[in-house]
């Protein structure tokens, strides 16, 4: 039966072209609005790391005096002071945890082969690449005494080994970053996709890090950070040393707790640490707050998806409103003008529901043909979306999912759309139109 | 005029397409008038004044990774290299770039640490006497900087006690009198206001406050830093292009980047906001254009449905100008209440975006304007299918019943 409703459907289609061709461009101008909007919204917002988001946090710490407030919603920073990052490091208390800050260099071979470029680099604990799914494809990340001894060693991602090395395999080679030497350990796939939500204060849609080393090569060689700083305490702070003990905050930390249980096992040594610099002066107020957010919660505090992209799924909604109203009123017009046929369909036996559902069909088969049309114009938008914004380039895509939701969509709503119609057209009365002919 | 009763009579009696219509043009008014509110309140963002001859001035960026290259030497010399220039007019060190959406901004009290007293936060440069040339700012009170007021060092053991401020940041921090003269501190630091220059914006345009900007004679020689270059009109492409080989001429040990226009700087850091305002257009363009369609579709609709009571009328005697005006008049009459509702749920639609969103109220200007600009479209929409409607032979009247 449905395919003699979708036969009914394609000749009744070919019979007013103009009129099917002016609703399937309607709906599929309403879907290629909406699945532009939508998919850069999707992609924006979606999990970077499923399997793990519920495991990692990001840490922060109230560090102010009493008083003092901060420009977050819950007042506090976004980042950690070096000597708390630094202690909560050796204390290594989560499953896993990486400090972590923004850096960079002018990496080179130290010979003329290549001229220096200047490019970000993360120093971080090895902890980073497990935690946060890295896949090796040379090599791995240096060992522990690497990292607590501070030695010059680097994992540096496909693109830039390949840039560098070529095809080879570069594990033990060397690498200039300014003028310190380091040693290739491992070669990394590139760690994300289109959100950079291990570091949400440096632009979430940068990037990632193509050079990473030892976070305690940071207070070896005097590394200066490429993120931001901020103080809140007047203090004298002209030096590397004297930026390391001050009260500025400038290091993310991110901890991985697999459980509940090591989650408030976590909770307790936070607050055993506060308390004990309390006496030493430091977190002077009287409830000093901690925070530990994980993946998704984290990109929702650091309002990764924008206002604007926000407001912009919402309008392109009300316009697939007024698509659908439009087509409303075309599938009025196109089957009230076919009363007459489906009178004689009546009449020769063809139930209500029969009628109802063979133009649902046709209905729905216009929301097929417009959603795929409307993927090919949302496809085209978003095209222009990543030439006028180039930051957007890896977001400005449709994935999978809302490839295959756009006909989804359309059909659902082109159903909805058609369902007055529709019923309009099978309460027509055969001995009405009998007569007339 | 005489129409009108039998009008509303027909209509209510087919309401379905009469009330499609309604709906459509009402979210259209609401879409309409809001898109285009958001559009010229980002287009007074995107154009506003920046005080610079942007497409004069470029900047470029230098990273010195080798310790033992003496920075305040090397970077006088690149300064002398680069006005050495054929086509350059002047150019500065500077820390950051101006547009550029990097910098550094600091309070500045008028009265030292730790008293508390008015404090104004302002964008700072720390530059040379150069800076005022490179960036065309116009002095209005005061002076430039003095050659030897410039602190040369790559550390902040000496800092430097004089300043140029903008007319902007000066009047914010003395609304009633000039602040030429006056002293300022930074922290616990001294500083004598020497001269106030027109408007400049600093690095954030979309600071509150994107001109407060105060420049210090202090060219710090740090590893990364930065310049700015002014050329003659016409030939900065050429200068940017051959810069970068020059200066790496002179001490290759080094990375120069972002060598850029002032006004591709602005661009860039404009994009993500012309990008929605891109998007809002489009999106009003498209809606306009399928609601006249769908007036178009519904006129016809109505029409067809309505063949022989215009065949009738023209039998009676009615004249191909009334048949027009009629269907005009109902469109009219139609799309008038759709507008009516569709500003009361603009205004709605326009609250709720405010209390949501951090967007400014909704004018009703807006509101307005778009409600006659779709009139006028619903009717030039209707026009057609109603000038089809006058061709319907009067014979029709006498076929069939």
């Amino acid at each position: 039966m449905l395919w003699y409703y979708v036969d009914l459907s394609w000749r009744s289609f070919k019979r007013t072209p103009l009129v099917s061709i002016l609703m399937v461009i309607a709906i599929a101008i309403g879907i290629g609005i909406t699945m532009t909007t939508l998919s850069v919204y999707h992609m924006m917002s979606a999990d970077p790391i499923p399997s793990k988001s519920e495991q990692l946090f990001a840490l922060q710490l109230q560090t102010m005096d009493e008083g003092e407030g901060w420009f977050t919603k819950d007042d506090i920073p976004y980042q950690l002071t070096f000597k708390d990052a630094q202690r909560l490091m050796t204390d290594a208390k989560g499953d896993a945890q990486a400090a972590m800050v923004r850096t960079g260099f002018a990496v080179h071979l130290g010979d003329e082969s290549n001229a220096p470029k200047l490019m970000d680099a993360r120093a971080t604990g090895r902890d980073f690449f497990s935690m946060f799914n890295a896949e090796f494809i040379h090599g791995g990340p240096w060992s522990q005494s690497d990292e607590d001894n501070a030695v010059n060693k680097v994992v540096l991602e496909r693109s830039l080994s390949e840039e560098l090395f070529g095809e080879t395999n570069p594990v033990g080679k060397t690498v200039f970053l300014d003028k310190f030497l380091f040693e290739v350990v491992g070669v990394i796939e590139p760690i994300t996709e289109h959100t950079k939500y291990y570091d949400l204060n440096n632009g979430a849609f940068r990037r990632a890090e193509r050079v990473f080393y030892p976070f305690s090569l940071v207070k070896e060689l005097e590394i200066g950070t490429w993120g931001n700083s901020n103080g809140w305490k007047r203090e004298m702070v002209t030096t590397f040393k004297q930026r390391l003990d001050s009260e500025i905050v400038w290091i993310q930390y991110w901890v991985q707790l697999d459980s509940p249980e090591s989650k408030a096992n976590y909770e307790q040594y936070l607050k055993g640490y506060i308390q004990e610099q309390q006496k030493i002066g430091r977190f002077a107020r009287k409830e000093p707050k901690y925070s530990l957010r994980d993946v998704n919660q984290w990109m929702e505090y650091n309002e990764v998806v924008s206002e604007d992209n926000k407001i912009l799924v919402l309008l392109s909604f009300m316009f697939l409103a007024v698509c659908l109203a439009n087509i409303l009123g075309l599938l009025l017009a196109k089957f009230m003008r076919r009363a007459p046929e489906v009178g004689v369909r009546r009449a020769l036996g063809a139930s209500k529901t029969q009628v109802f559902v063979q133009h649902l069909v046709e209905v729905g088969l216009l929301g097929l043909f417009g959603g795929l049309l409307g993927i090919l114009l949302a496809q085209l938008c978003l095209w222009g979306v990543r030439e006028s914004y180039s930051y957007y380039s890896a977001l400005a895509k449709m994935d999978f999912l809302m490839l295959a939701s756009a006909p989804i969509i359309a059909i659902v709503a082109c159903i909805l759309a058609g369902l007055l119609p529709a019923w309009q057209v099978c309460r027509t009365n055969p001995a009405y139109y009998l007569k007339t002919q | 005029m005489l129409e009108l009763k039998p009008m509303i009579n027909a209509l209510l009696r087919s309401k379905i397409g009469a009330v499609l219509l309604l709906i459509q043009v009402a979210i259209t008014l609401a879409i309409v008038s809001n898109a285009a509110f958001m559009i010229s309140d980002r287009l007074t963002y995107l154009n506003q004044e920046t005080g610079y001859d942007e497409e004069a001035i470029f900047s470029l960026s230098v990273s010195t990774f080798d310790p033992s290259i003496n920075l305040v030497q090397q970077y006088a010399q690149d300064e002398r290299d680069l006005r050495a220039i054929d086509g350059v007019i002047d150019a500065a060190m500077t820390n950051w770039m101006p547009l550029s959406g990097s910098g550094s901004s600091s309070s500045m009290h008028l009265v030292p640490n730790p008293e508390i007293g008015t404090g104004v936060r302002a964008a700072y440069f720390t530059t040379n006497e150069h800076m005022l040339n490179t960036l065309g700012a116009k002095l209005i009170e005061g002076r430039n900087f003095y050659p030897e007021e410039v602190v040369h060092a790559d550390n902040y053991g000496k800092l430097p006690n004089t300043t140029i401020v903008t007319k902007d940041f000066a009047e914010e921090l003395y609304p009633d009198g000039s602040a030429l003269g006056k002293v300022l501190y930074q922290g616990e630091d001294a500083v004598e206001i020497i001269g106030i220059i027109d408007t400049i914006k600093g690095p954030w345009l979309n600071d509150s406050r994107p001109a407060n900007v105060v420049i210090f004679p202090f060219n710090l020689s740090q590893p990364r830093t930065g310049f700015l270059v002014r050329t003659e009109p016409g030939k900065r492409a050429e200068v940017m292009a051959k810069v970068e080989e020059l200066l790496l001429k002179s001490e290759s040990r080094r990375v120069f980047y972002g060598i850029e226009g002032l006004d591709e700087s602005k661009a860039s850091y404009l994009a993500r906001d012309t990008l929605v305002m891109r998007m809002l257009v489009v999106l009003i363009v498209v809606l306009v254009l399928v609601t006249a369609l769908g007036i178009f579709g519904l006129t016809l609709f109505n029409i067809s449905k309505r063949t022989k009571q215009i065949g009738t009328r023209r039998a009676l005697g009615a004249r191909k100008s009334a048949i027009v005006r009629y269907f005009l008049i109902e469109n009219f009459l139609v799309a008038g209440l759709g507008l009516v509702i569709g500003a009361a749920l603009a205004v709605l639609l326009g609250q709720q975006l405010m209390k949501v969103f951090s967007l400014p109220s909704l004018s009703f200007t807006f509101v307005l304007a778009s409600a006659v600009f779709m009139l006028i479209m619903s009717l030039v929409a209707a026009w057609g299918p109603a000038l089809r409607a006058a061709k319907v032979a009067p014979s029709i009247a006498t076929r069939s019943i």
